[in-house]
């Protein structure tokens, strides 16, 4: 096979970071609905299982991404469980976590090119 | 793939919707002739979440069994309630709309409150604004691997 096991799971994390990405700009459009219970995609569990499985590459192909709600946070008077702040700060992370994955998988990419002649 | 992009549009939506509803409060706020002849009432927007996503990809993915249980939809407007607290009486006996005492009927439109919901709409309008625009690169370094 052309795809290892690594680039497998980076294509995973990308398609979980777009996933979780969603589900934070959810929460940021909901910010001032009463009574709203945040929500979150833990893509990190899911691939740390899928990567910890026997068979690690099958697992990686059937791996899914749920958004969840989370009530671990506080709620507001009004019963809501956003808090700007801290949503634009995980759409941050997130979204240089989606690219860190996309510039390795970009140079995986590159060094197989170069490997077949075509260059990267 | 581009949910994330209609997620916040829906946002920017409703808080633009806020915003204009706002607007009509401050426009109104000395109004005692509304609609119905009334003084005007104060209008506040409900949000309600989105449970499940209604755009084409969403209803796809729901048809063909293969959309998370879970997915996140974004908000829309419930309904545009009409504030039914009490307005001031102000005296003014001048006014054609005064009472035999003297006293006019005014909205109930506090203007501090009105402007309070104004900043609030408008900062989270941007805050989907900017959530909009890193889904966007997001999606545009994604691409990137194709190159």
């Amino acid at each position: 096979m052309l795809f290892d096991t690594t680039q497998n799971a980076l294509e995973a994390a990308i398609s979980g970071a777009a996933t979780r990405q969603q589900a934070l700009a959810a929460n940021l459009a909901n910010a001032n609905t009463p009574g709203y219970q945040r929500v979150d995609v833990d893509f990190h569990s899911s691939l740390a299982a899928a990567l910890g499985s026997e068979d690690s590459k099958d697992a990686l192909h059937s791996v899914k991404f749920a958004a969840q709600v989370d009530s671990s946070g506080a709620t507001r008077a009004d019963g809501s469980s956003v808090d700007v702040d801290s949503e634009s700060a995980k759409l941050a992370a997130n979204a240089l976590e989606h690219q860190a994955a996309v510039q390795v998988a970009h140079a995986r990419i590159g060094i197989l090119k170069s490997a077949m002649g075509v260059g990267g | 793939m581009f949910d994330a992009l209609n997620v916040s549009a829906t946002g920017l939506t409703a808080e633009r919707l806020r915003m204009d509803v706002t607007a009509e409060n401050l426009a109104n706020a000395q109004t005692t002739r509304g609609a119905d002849g009334q003084p005007y009432r104060r209008k506040e927007v409900v949000l309600r979440e989105i449970s499940q996503g209604g755009g084409f990809g969403a209803q796809l993915a729901n048809a063909l069994g293969t959309g998370a249980k879970s997915r996140p939809g974004g908000v829309e407007v419930a309904e545009i309630a009409s504030d039914q607290t009490a307005g001031k009486m102000v005296y003014d006996p001048s006014h054609p709309d005064a009472n035999a005492q003297g006293y006019v009927q005014m909205p109930n439109v506090d203007t501090v409150t009105e402007m309070v919901d104004l900043i609030d709409a408008q900062r989270a309008y941007e805050a989907n604004v900017t959530a909009m625009s890193a889904s966007k690169q997001m999606f545009a370094k994604t691409l990137e691997i194709l190159r």
